[in-house]
Formats: C-alpha cells, sequence, structure tokens
C-alpha cells in the first residue's frame, strides 16, 4: 500500500514561476510533475532550463515562456485537478506531464475533453499511443515523448545481446515492478530475450510498495541466473541496496529509471556501483552536439545530472516552441498539426513522431537514426556509457561479489 | 441562534453560493466542487463520530467501496452513471454493516484499530488485484458528470444541500439525541431504555451511505479513481480534520471545515510543496487552542 | 534451507518491530496516550543519520549519535507541544482527550513527514551500515548489518529491562504504568515522569528507526506504515504491555516472512491484517493485555 500519510491537499500545488513583465502576452507551458522524486523534479528543472535560454534569445516570435509548474504528488486525481486548473484558470497553451504511465493514462481524456496538446517526458506505456491510435479525433492531443515500453524491452535486449558473450549471459531472471508501464514491457522482455539466445528462468513482478526484497533475492538467486533483467522505476533505492548489502552475486541490467540521477550513487550509499541501465542519454557521452552543454548548463544550475525525463522535457519544451512559431498562435489543433511535422534535433537524437497509420501513433521514433539505446553502468560514482561500442567510453566492470562473466 | 434564524442563514449562504458561477473563475468552482464532496465525506464520519462517540479511522473504507464499485461498473460494463453511484452507495451500506456488526461491540482504541485495518485491506486487495482495479494509480473512467465547471460545481452544491439537510435533520431529531446520550454514556442511555446499538448500527449504515456516494460523484467528476483519492489513509485523515477542525457534533461544522481545508490548500500555493506543512500546523494550533472548532467557537464562544 | 533462511531473516525483522513497539506500548501504559506520530520519528532519526554521516561528514557513528539525538528530540517535543497541552487544557473535556490527543499527534506527525520530503525529498535513503558484509550461517549468506540489528535490538530491550526491573527509576515507571494517581499520593511529580518516559521512547523509537534505516531503507512515504505497523503489533499483544509487545513483535515479523517467502512479497502484511482483526473480536485485550 502507498502508506503515505501525507495529507492529501485537494488543490494542485505549484509554484508559478512569474518573468519580469513583457510587451506580448507569454506563451505558457503547464508542468505537472511529482517534485518530491528524482526523475519527477528534472522534469520542472529542465523545462526552466529550456524556457530561460530561448527567453534569453528573444522568445518566441517575441513572445517570451513561461513555465507554470504543478506538483501532483505521484497521485493521478491531483495530476487531473492540476490539469483542470492549466486548461481553465492559467490559460496554458501546452502541457508537459509526469514520468509516471498511470498519471498520464488519466490526464490523456482530459487532454482531448479540454483540447489542451499535452506530452509526457517520461511516461513509457504502450497504451498512452495506442489510445491515440485507436480514437484519434479525441485522443490527438496527446503525444508521447518518451520510448515506448515495448521499445525499452527491445533497446534492453539489443544491449544485452552486444554484451552476452563476454559476460557468458545465458540464463535471465525478469524482475520489474507491478505498474502500467511494465505490462507491455514485460510482454516485450518474454518475447526478445528468447530472441537473442538468453532463456528466462523466472518472470517477477513485485509490489511497488515492497520494502524488503530479501525473499526476491533468495529466490532468484535459488534458480542460479547469470542477469536479473530489471524493469523498475518507482523502487529503485531499497532494492540496489538490498542487492549490495545482501551481495547477491548476480549482474543487474535493464530499466532502473531512478539510478539515471546522478543523486543515485549518494541515496544508495554507494551500493548502485556495477548497476547497469538502459537509457537514451548519459552525461558524459554526446548523443548530439547538444546534449553535452545541456547537462553542463543544469548541473550548474541544479547541482545534479539531469534524470531521465530532463532531457526529453528540455527537448520538448523546444519543439512545442518551434511548433507554435509555425502554427502562428497558440490555436490547440493547429499546435496538434504542427506538433506531428516536429523534426528536431535535441540531446536525445532526432524527434520525430509516428503518424496515424502506427499503431504507435504520436510516440517518438525509436531508431539507431532517431532516438537509441545505450546502456549505463555505474563505476566508482560515476555514470559511465558501455554500450554501443561507438559512443561507449568504459568497459563493463562489476564488484567483486558479483560472479556474472566470471564462471 | 434560535433554529429558524439559522435556517435562514443557511438558506442564504447557500443562495450565495449558487450564484457565484456567475461571478468566479473556473478554478475556484473546481476547488469548491472538491470541498464540497469532501464536506459530505466530514458530515457522514461527524454523525458517526461526533454522535455516536465512535473513533472511526475508516471513512475511507466506505467511501472506497462506493467509488470503486461505481468505477468498476463504469469502466467494465458501461453502467450510466446513475445507476454506477446509486450501485456504490448501496454497496457502501453492505460493507458498513458487514464492518460494523462486530465491531461496534468493541470500544476505544480497538473499534479505531478495526477500521483502520479495514482501509488498509481494502487498498491491500485494490493493488492486488491491479489487473482489474489498476492498483495503485487507479482506473480512468470512460464517462464523466460533465466537462463545465459551472454544472459541476451545481451538481456537487445540490448534493451536498440535500446531504447536508438530511444529516443535520437526524442530528438534530430523537435519533441524534438518543446517539449523543449513548455517545456520552452508553450505559446511561441503554439503562433508559433505549437499544443503543440499534441507534449506532443505523447511524453507521446512514453515515456509509452518504460517504458511499460522495465517493461515486467525486470520481465522475475527476473522471479518475484512485487509491490516493478515495482509500488511502490520507483521504480519512483529511476527513477526519476537517470535522475536528469545523466543530465536531455540529454536522455543519465538518462542511466548513472541509472546505477551508481545501482552500487553505490553494491559498498556500505559493508555498509549494511546504504547503501541506502549513496546513496540519494550523489545523494543529486550531485544535489545542480552539477545541470547539470553527463553529464550536462561532456558536458557544468559548464554552468551557 | 529456505526454512533456516526464514529463521534468520524473521528474527531480524522482528526484534526491529520489537524495539519499535516497545517505546509505544511504554507510553501508552504510563500515560495512556497512543502517539501516532511514532512513524515519523523513526523516520527521523534515520534521516538524520543519513544527513550526518554523509552531507556532514561525521561518518557512520556520528550520524547514528546524531539521528538518536534527534529523534529523543523530537519525541519531547512532541510531548510538551502537543500532548500535554491537550492533556492539561480546561477547555477540552476529558472523555474526548484520546480523540484529539490521536488527532493531535497524527497532524504532528504529517508535519514531521512533510518537512522530511521538502528538505529531503520522498526518495528512501539507506544508512550507511555500521559493519558492512556479509557472513556464512550454516550456508545462509547473511549480511552483517542484519545481524548487527538484532544483537543490538536485544542488547537494548535487555538495558531497558535491567532499568525497569534493577532500578528505582525504573520502578517508579512500572509504577506509574500501574497507577499514577497513587504515586502523586507518594510525592511524586507525574510531569516529570513523564518527561523522562517520553525521553526514553525517543531513544527507542530513534534505535529502531536508525536500524530499519541501515537493514531495509526508509523514506519518508514509510511513516504510516510504521505507525500502523506499531499499533497493530502492541494492540496484538496487548495494550500496555511490554512482554506482550515483544511477543507481538515476533508473531508479526515471523508470519509477514514465512508469506513473503513462500505466497510472496506483495501480500506480505495480509494474513497479519486477518489476524489482528480475528485477536480483536476474540480477545480484544490482546494475547497479555490487562482491562
Amino acid at each position: 500500500m502507498k502508506s503515505s500519510l501525507r495529507l492529501m491537499l485537494a488543490a494542485s500545488v505549484g509554484v508559478g514561476l512569474t518573468l519580469p513583465a513583457i510587451a506580448a502576452d507569454p506563451i505558457k507551458i503547464g508542468v505537472i510533475a511529482e517534485v518530491s522524486s528524482i526523475s519527477g523534479a528534472a522534469i520542472p528543472n529542465a523545462a526552466k532550463l529550456a524556457a530561460d535560454e530561448i527567453n534569453a534569445a528573444g522568445g518566441v516570435n517575441g513572445r517570451m515562456i513561461e513555465i507554470v509548474e504543478y506538483d501532483d504528488h505521484n497521485s493521478a486525481a491531483d495530476a487531473v485537478r492540476a490539469f483542470q486548473r492549466a486548461a481553465s484558470q492559467d490559460h496554458v497553451h501546452a502541457v508537459i506531464a509526469s514520468y509516471v504511465s498511470e498519471v498520464v493514462l488519466a490526464l490523456e481524456p482530459w487532454s482531448g475533453r479540454l483540447k489542451m496538446p499535452m506530452i509526457t517526458p517520461g511516461a513509457a506505456s504502450d497504451v498512452i499511443s495506442h489510445r491515440v491510435h485507436e480514437d484519434y479525433a479525441a485522443n490527438k492531443y496527446t503525444f508521447h515523448g518518451y520510448m515506448a515500453s515495448t521499445f525499452l524491452s527491445d533497446s534492453v535486449c539489443d544491449g544485452v545481446k552486444a554484451i552476452a558473450g563476454p559476460l557468458k549471459l545465458k540464463n535471465a531472471v525478469v524482475m520489474s515492478e507491478d505498474a502500467a508501464w511494465t505490462i507491455p514491457l514485460d510482454a516485450e522482455y518474454l518475447k526478445c530475450l528468447p530472441k537473442i539466445g538468453i532463456n528466462v528462468m523466472d518472470h517477477i513482478r513485485l509490489s511497488p510498495d515492497t520494502t524488503d526484497f530479501t525473499p526476491i533475492y533468495n529466490k532468484i538467486e535459488g534458480l542460479k541466473p547469470d542477469v536479473i533483467i530489471t524493469g523498475i522505476s518507482h523502487v529503485g533505492v531499497q532494492p540496489t541496496v538490498q542487492w549490495h548489502d545482501q551481495q547477491v552475486p548476480i549482474a543487474m541490467i535493464g530499466i532502473s529509471s531512478q539510478a539515471t540521477s546522478s543523486t543515485f550513487y549518494k541515496d544508495t550509499n554507494g551500493a548502485a556501483e556495477g548497476v547497469i541501465y538502459q537509457t537514451i542519454s548519459a552525461p558524459d557521452v554526446g548523443v548530439t552536439p547538444k546534449t553535452l552543454p545541456f547537462v553542463k548548463a543544469y548541473e550548474k544550475r541544479y547541482n545534479i545530472t539531469p534524470a531521465y525525463c530532463g532531457y526529453t522535457t528540455y527537448d520538448e519544451v523546444y519543439f512545442i516552441a518551434d511548433a507554435i512559431k509555425r502554427a502562428g498562435g497558440t490555436d490547440p489543433d493547429k499546435i496538434v498539426d504542427e506538433l506531428e511535422k516536429t523534426s528536431y534535433v535535441g540531446t536525445i537524437g532526432k524527434v520525430e513522431f509516428y503518424g496515424r497509420d502506427s499503431e504507435f501513433t504520436h510516440a517518438i521514433k525509436v531508431s539507431p537514426e532517431y532516438i537509441g539505446g545505450m546502456l549505463v553502468q555505474w563505476q566508482g560514482g560515476k555514470q559511465v556509457t558501455v554500450w554501443p561500442n561507438d559512443i561507449a567510453n568504459a568497459k563493463i566492470k562489476f564488484p567483486g561479489y558479483i560472479k556474472t562473466g566470471t564462471n | 441562534m434560535t433554529n429558524r434564524k439559522s435556517f435562514a442563514a443557511i438558506a442564504a449562504v447557500l443562495f450565495a453560493l449558487a450564484l457565484l458561477p456567475f461571478g468566479v473563475s473556473g478554478y475556484v468552482l473546481g476547488l469548491l466542487t472538491l470541498g464540497f464532496y469532501t464536506a459530505v465525506f466530514a458530515m457522514s464520519w461527524d454523525l458517526l463520530f461526533g454522535f455516536a462517540g465512535e473513533v472511526n479511522f475508516g471513512p475511507s473504507f466506505l467511501i472506497g467501496i462506493g467509488a470503486y464499485t461505481a468505477a468498476l461498473l463504469n469502466h467494465y460494463e458501461h453502467w450510466p452513471i446513475w445507476a454506477c453511484v446509486v450501485t456504490g452507495g448501496a454497496a457502501s451500506i453492505v460493507a458498513g454493516l458487514v464492518l460494523a456488526v462486530p465491531a461496534l461491540r468493541l470500544s476505544g482504541p480497538y473499534f479505531g484499530l478495526v477500521t483502520l485495518v479495514a482501509v488498509l485491506m481494502l487498498q491491500n486487495i485494490i493493488v492486488l488485484f491491479a489487473g482489474i482495479t489498476g492498483g495503485e494509480i487507479g482506473l480512468d473512467l470512460p464517462d464523466v458528470l460533465s466537462i463545465d465547471d459551472s454544472n459541476n460545481y451545481w451538481i456537487a452544491l445540490t448534493f451536498m444541500g440535500i446531504s447536508g439537510a438530511i444529516l443535520f435533520g437526524l442530528s438534530r431529531s430523537a435519533v441524534g439525541l438518543i446517539l449523543q446520550a449513548s455517545g456520552q454514556d452508553a450505559m446511561q442511555a441503554a439503562a433508559l431504555g433505549f437499544n443503543v446499538t440499534k441507534h449506532k448500527l443505523a447511524a453507521f449504515c446512514i453515515s456509509a451511505l452518504f460517504s458511499g456516494l460522495s465517493g461515486a460523484m467525486l470520481i465522475f467528476y475527476e473522471g479518475t479513481v484512485s487509491v490516493g483519492t478515495v482509500v488511502d489513509i490520507a483521504v480519512g485523515v483529511q476527513v477526519i480534520i476537517a470535522a475536528v477542525l469545523g466543530g465536531r457534533r455540529t454536522i455543519l461544522g465538518a462542511a466548513l471545515g472541509a472546505i477551508f481545508l481545501i482552500g487553505a490548500g490553494e491559498l498556500l500555493r505559493p508555498l509549494g510543496e511546504a504547503s501541506t506543512f502549513v496546513v496540519s500546523a494550523i489545523a494543529l494550533v486550531t485544535i489545542l487552542f480552539v477545541p470547539g472548532g470553527f463553529l464550536g467557537a462561532l456558536l458557544h464562544g468559548e464554552k468551557r | 534451507m529456505k526454512l533456516l533462511q526464514i529463521l534468520i531473516d524473521g528474527f531480524a525483522i522482528s526484534s526491529l518491530y520489537g524495539l519499535g513497539a516497545i517505546g509505544f506500548t511504554l507510553i501508552f501504559g504510563v500515560s495512556g496516550v497512543l502517539n501516532l506520530s511514532h512513524g515519523s520519528i523513526m523516520v527521523t532519526a534515520a534521516i538524520a543519520a543519513w544527513v550526518i554521516a554523509g552531507d556532514l561528514g561525521l561518518g557512520p557513528y556520528g550520524g547514528a549519535a546524531g539521528g538518536v539525538a534527534m529523534a529523543v528530540a523530537l519525541s519531547l517535543l512532541t510531548y510538551m507541544l502537543v500532548v500535554r497541552p491537550i492533556q492539561t487544557s480546561s477547555r477540552i473535556a476529558r472523555e474526548e482527550k484520546e480523540i484529539f490527543v490521536l488527532t493531535g499527534t497524527l497532524l504532528w506527525g504529517i508535519m514531521i513527514q512533510e518537512a522530511i520530503a521538502y528538505l529531503f525529498t520522498s526518495n528512501p535513503k539507506t544508512v550507511r551500515p555500521l559493519i558492512p558484509g556479509v557472513i556464512e550461517i550454516l550456508g545462509v549468506r547473511t549480511p552483517m548489518q542484519e545481524i548487527l540489528t538484532a544483537v543490538i535490538s536485544w542488547v537494548v530491550i535487555g538495558l531497558l529491562w535491567l532499568l525497569v526491573n534493577r532500578t528505582k527509576a525504573g520502578k517508579v515507571l512500572l509504577a506509574a504504568s500501574i497507577n499514577p494517581r497513587g504515586l502523586t499520593l507518594l510525592g511524586f511529580e507525574l510531569p516529570q515522569i513523564y518527561f523522562w518516559v517520553w525521553a526514553l521512547y525517543g531513544l527507542l523509537a530513534g534505535i529502531a528507526g536508525l536500524l530499519l534505516g541501515a537493514f531495509l531503507g526508509v523514506s519518508s512515504d514509510n511513516v504510516g506504515q510504521l505507525t500502523a505497523s506499531a499499533f497493530s503489533i502492541v494492540v496484538l499483544g496487548g495494550l500496555g504491555s511490554v512482554t506482550g509487545s515483544l511477543i507481538g513483535a515476533y508473531v508479526v515479523g515471523y508470519l509477514e516472512t514465512i508469506t513473503a517467502y513462500s505466497g510472496g512479497p506483495s501480500i506480505r502484511t495480509i494474513p497479519v491484517l486477518l489476524l489482528l482483526v480475528l485477536v480483536v473480536y476474540i480477545r480484544p485485550q490482546g494475547l497479555l493485555g490487562r482491562r
């Protein structure tokens, strides 16, 4: 159970960032996220950074960009209220919302009802874009600005295939949290792992409320797999620390959203050492010429490296601004039309959206040519890229207690 | 204040509230809409605690049963909204009976604990059957009451008005007096020949009915149902704080407290994440220094 | 093998639960207060230790000391700012004090929880273990921290037993929990006794929080669950009974561990909740409670 005794205040609580008074009406972008979590905090942070840069360069057709922040406390209901407020009170022109699939799925019908263009920088569930495909007229205002779960699994499988030889990976256990985004993720894991010659011995789904992972690791260890393939986002610190403290001798590779932030090492007291996670941008690799300057500016301003959805949010503010520029105004239907035509090279690669013919309508295109995945490992307190080989800057290295690759 | 005068005052306030959509923005209406549904939760709780003297930690058990029953029927069976809401209310009564019949033998912290456990069980079950219920974060609903802020507001206001009138009327009737007597001294009330348990059971059922109805209405306003909005202990805590803050045993005070809590959260929005802290602090200071709550202070001055 | 594993894991977690619940039941026994800010005090100890050991660079021992000190201070504040004003208020009717203390400590707990989330985010933190590493017990690889958790818990429980049974202060404490009125007639100042009980409670809750933080990690989101768990354990064992709470802690700890190993971690707490309901209906005074 979610055991927060937090007083669920009905009102979405956020801070409106007011910019100095300017002549033309500002373009307002609402940002809805859970501010007290690592991944969530990166969303408003990156959005403000992008907005300030655009404004410093003269804005969009002379109009400044104003970011209006809302904290959704990771609650779908708070997010819906924030969305309603953004539309009817604050009159924002587009919304960047959440890294949690359940929250985005709850907002999706509202984006249609209120005709409010919305894009998610971090939620993964395939259902987000499938809904756009199935009922385009109602859901066309929603865009999926992050890899859909199926693509995430494929990306992990591509990476694992490349490193399976030297690490002698043959048998795997899939361990993921019980959430909307992991349903398609796991389904694809179970399909793609056997295709690359990895036998899936077991498939464990754990409750996001789990605090004691000992029984899970015990069960996994009993099966003697070579690798644990992860799908975790709401949990992260605790399973990693317990994996380390109990010296579970099996490597963890896969999606681990919290591990993408630089504070993860400190939060886990260094237990993160050796964890390998899939991502679309890393702080040490220039995926595009824009990546490293962004990481630098973000670190300078916030003292940490951006979590994965920081990169996507930063790009989204830019291409939403471009779409509004091309649309010549803020009519929602025109913004949607222009967003569909987006072809923008950002920090994560080249952003384009799948069209109506794809079942992933309005999701970002995934392929090496557009946006590809990479594997990053925590080594000596730093995040280093270990795959793909053309951009890798380190070799995979595990702490002593991990036996993967040694037998 | 005489009954006639207070009736006139309440009617005037309700009338003024009904005119609000012509003057204020959509978001204020949305906030009040939410406040009105929360007010019904708090009034229902007050009937049970304030008058029947039971420390019920589980208002969100009753709210949650009503809300999830309605949500599942709408999501999977596509029943019309009104049928879902009515069934939700009925389900809450049944759940309330299952909980209350054995629990009412208990007293003090034991009753409190059982109601708390009921909430935790419901939460566990919802999370365990995530495939059907949507788990922790919830299920979105195909239907909503209305997407127009003013309509939503009027629906909620009407609902609160009717519920409030029934709950208030009940608390001032003979039944209310017997409940109050039994809450203060169950032994004596029983000695006077009143069937205390029967009256408490009736209070529990009525509390359950309105909690369930309001929970179901709320989710059709928001278009989504989740543990965080209708089941989490935090929801129950908010209801309890609203009632204590507004003044227990007044029914209307509970409504006042609920609307205050929702409003204060919004006024404190510029504080960002710290706003919850400030609202809790205000509530704590209020119960320490003005234990009678807003309405208690207003009606009786400093009575004790 | 699995049985041994359950035995070892269950023992560590149960000892921890026991330590957390003893303070809770002590306060109830002596002053009749159910402190619903219990979880917040435990979490504060762990987070404070994390900050002091890491950000302030005082190392694991400095962190542990600072964390426990924070818990004691916070516990005393709880008593002086929240509980005592309600107990002595002339404006709150006697039969309503209970709900006021419950609501008051609940609000206080939320304030602490929100303050932690605001200052340090709601992400789980782990206290640096005092002794890192693992050892093998009959083939079961066990983290040293887990053994340390059980050992420290039992040392503290042992010291508490000595305090209560072998010292004058302890006997006063015991007397206060049995008959506070009688004690005042003997010339003891109740407020002073309460003060020390709350300090002792802070110490126990602080150590428990710290150990939990090092063993499993804690976040401000765990506050409610920790309070509910302590509440359940003491009701199971009998409100006000220290021995009962310890037994209750082991029943809960082992039931959870067995469930987690055999049925899966996601249904971990359900059998406990069912047992609790059963006990409350059949024997509301708990295993060893007095009425």
